[in-house]
């Protein structure tokens, strides 16, 4: 509405114009000196033009006396077409307007809805395309717990029987190799294995070698004294030169093996074998003839003496012979 | 005929309380100079003329483009009450009309308002809300009062504010949760909506219902809703006398229910009777609302189970309405008769 009254305010002075708003006349001074009017009139000069007896309105009943100065119904007409056609375009308007207005609001509201139930939709479309997914998923990842399940399980069965069989074979051959290793032993066999054995082959060793030492004394022995009767022989000789010479041809002959019988002593280690070979031919041409003269106890000292001697001679002998 | 008698005074002063406006091009300008002006009457009167003058959007135009906004906005720190007033309501009725809108965001006069947020004058404030409703109508308006931070701040005003402007500040709300939810969701609106559904006043519960429907757009705001038990008062809510309301809490069911527990607390609510008897409504939104919330619950197994003896009523609604319904329709039908 305030756009009708834009204009009105910066007009020229007095300017009255179909904008303007009705106002009265107020009541002014004579301008003129003479007035168009006839003298003879009620001065109500530019009063209200509604009381003024010379424009003749719609209810005037008088008889128009007074010559005219307008009529009123005439000449408001163009001024009322004005005014209210001004007015009712005015308020067309912005009814319109509010129409206008109104029915864009209307058509928004539509579009929110339809825009509304379309979201809507695509959410829901997208959360069933989600739920799916998300079960698909879960059923992939079941089916694939399940085979890899199978196959473990599978698996350990196939170990499982593995191993039994591996270990029954195991168990006998684990003894069997222990038994071999001689970890299984019988606690007094290996006592006496360990202790008397070696005691008893040391013992054994022992009287052995005694046997060997007293023969070799033995051998020492009958030797010296072969030697002694040699040299006294040989005294005897000398004094008795002519003895039967199968007599000397026996101690002579006897000399020879004597004399050979000395050399293979040089080697000692061999001379334990010669000796027995030795000994049986001496023996018996010697042992009777010497042993009948000589005392058991003469033997004994002797034999003792002659031990000390020939021991000192056989380890000389041994040197020689190494 | 009438003799044109040229009065020697002025006409006399239509409305004194508004600036007399100048011819023209020079309208505009020689009131944006009388803005700045330090008298405070013919601020004042500046600001009643200017009120009238910014119906016209051409003359919005103008005014944006010689600056009248940077005037406005030194007078919005005006000690005057009056002066700040009639700048609100300046601003407002520029905020109806594109150009303002486009005007405001481009010489910031969202942070400027906000300062008058919490104004004794509620006549301030109330221009203030109708400034940012009208500019929130805007995506990009919208996103520019999320932008600067004002969505919690307008969220704890709902609480304190009276009723008028509580319908504004929803309405606000509404369309800036479409833009961007999460900063409204950090800063608890859920909760304080939850509240204004059982309000007394209609128009509160119905838009609180559809900032609701807003709000259960974006994932988090399901969560949210489901969380804070809001679905047992939706399902209430669609019981309500008034269709507006029912409409809207219908809406907000449908986008609560997408998700798997929605669904379930809508069913454990007993929501499909009431949305069944929806399908009846005068309104179309009433009944679009309630085919697409049904559809998300005939998703659920124990929802198609109920839903399949009511097949025969989709189908009804198939034949004889309009275009989207029938295809809202066609949809739910395939739905409660799908086997997995």
């Amino acid at each position: 509405v305030a756009s009708m009254f834009t204009n009105h305010a910066s007009r020229p002075a007095g300017t009255y114009t179909y904008t303007s708003r009705p106002r009265p006349l107020p009541c002014q001074r004579r301008r003129y000196r003479d007035s168009l009017t006839q003298p003879a009139e009620e001065p109500m000069q530019y009063g209200n033009i509604m009381y003024d007896r010379r424009v003749i309105r719609g209810n005037t009943y008088a008889l128009q006396t007074a010559p005219l100065l307008f009529d009123f119904d005439l000449e408001v007409r163009p001024m009322l077409e004005v005014l209210v056609g001004k007015t009712i375009e005015q308020s067309l308007l912005e009814v319109m307007e509010e129409e206008e207005l109104a029915n864009l609001r209307i058509s928004q509201f539509v579009y929110e809805e339809l825009y509304n139930i379309e979201l809507a939709e695509i959410q829901r479309l997208e959360e069933q395309e989600r739920r799916h997914r998300e079960e698909k998923e879960r059923r992939k990842q079941q089916q694939w717990d399940t085979v890899h399940k199978h196959s473990e399980t599978s698996q350990k069965i196939a170990a499982r029987a593995f191993a039994q069989w591996y270990l029954a074979d195991l168990l006998p051959s684990v003894f069997g190799s222990l038994r071999d290793g001689g970890y299984f032993f019988d606690p007094i066999e290996r006592d006496i294995e360990i202790g008397f054995l070696p005691w008893l082959m040391n013992e054994v060793d022992k009287t052995m070698e005694y046997t060997m030492v007293g023969r070799t004394v033995l051998d020492m022995l009958i030797r010296e004294v072969i030697e002694r009767r040699l040299t006294m022989y040989e005294h005897n000789e000398k004094r008795q030169p002519p003895k039967p010479e199968s007599g000397l041809g026996g101690p002579g002959a006897m000399r020879d093996p004597l004399v050979g019988y000395e050399f293979p002593e040089q080697n000692a280690s061999q001379s334990q074998r010669s000796l027995p070979d030795r000994d049986p031919l001496q023996r018996t041409l010697y042992d009777e003839s010497y042993i009948e003269k000589m005392s058991p106890q003469e033997r004994m000292l002797m034999e003792e003496e002659d031990e000390e001697i020939e021991m000192k001679k056989f380890s000389g002998r041994e040197e020689l012979s190494q | 005929m009438a003799h044109a008698r040229i009065s020697m005074y002025l006409p006399p002063d239509i409305n004194p309380t508004q600036a007399a406006i100048a011819y023209g091009c020079r309208a505009l300008p020689k009131l944006n100079t009388e803005l700045q002006s330090e008298d405070l009457l013919t601020r004042q009167k500046a600001l009643m003329a200017l009120c009238d003058l910014m119906h016209d959007p051409e003359h919005v135009y103008v005014a944006i483009d010689i600056g009248c906004l940077e005037s406005l906005k030194a007078l919005l720190k005006d000690a005057n009450n009056m002066v700040r007033i009639k700048a609100t309501e300046v601003l407002y009725i520029m905020a109806t009309h594109n150009v303002g809108r486009e005007g405001f965001l481009k010489h910031d006069i969202i942070v400027a308002l906000s300062f008058l947020l919490n104004d004794p004058q509620i006549a301030c404030r109330e221009n203030v809300h109708l400034a940012f409703k009208h500019l929130a109508q805007l995506p990009s308006g919208a996103q520019g009062i999320v932008i600067s931070g004002l969505i919690p701040l307008l969220v704890w005003k709902l609480q304190k504010e009276e009723e008028k402007i509580q319908e504004l500040l929803l309405d606000t709300l509404a369309a800036c949760l479409v833009e961007d939810a999460t900063e409204a969701l950090n800063s608890r609106v859920v909760p304080f909506l939850k509240e204004k559904l059982l309000s007394d006043n209609d128009n509160i519960r119905s838009k609180a219902a559809y900032t609701l429907m807003a709000v259960s757009i974006p994932l988090e705001g399901k969560k949210q809703v489901r969380k804070f038990d809001v679905i047992p008062i939706l399902v209430h809510l669609l019981k309500d006398p008034v269709e507006e309301v029912q409409a809207n809490a219908a809406g907000a069911l449908m986008y609560a229910t997408v998700t798997t527990a929605g669904k379930y607390a809508a069913l454990d609510a007993e929501a499909i009777h009431p949305l069944l008897n929806m399908l009846k409504s005068t309104l179309r939104k009433a009944r679009l609302n309630a085919i697409k919330a049904l559809t998300m619950l005939a998703e659920a197994p124990e929802g198609r189970k109920i839903l399949q003896i009511y097949v025969p009523r989709f189908r009804d609604l198939e034949v004889d309405t309009s275009e989207a319904e029938q295809r809202a329709a066609q949809i739910a039908v395939k739905t409660i008769e799908w086997k997995p």
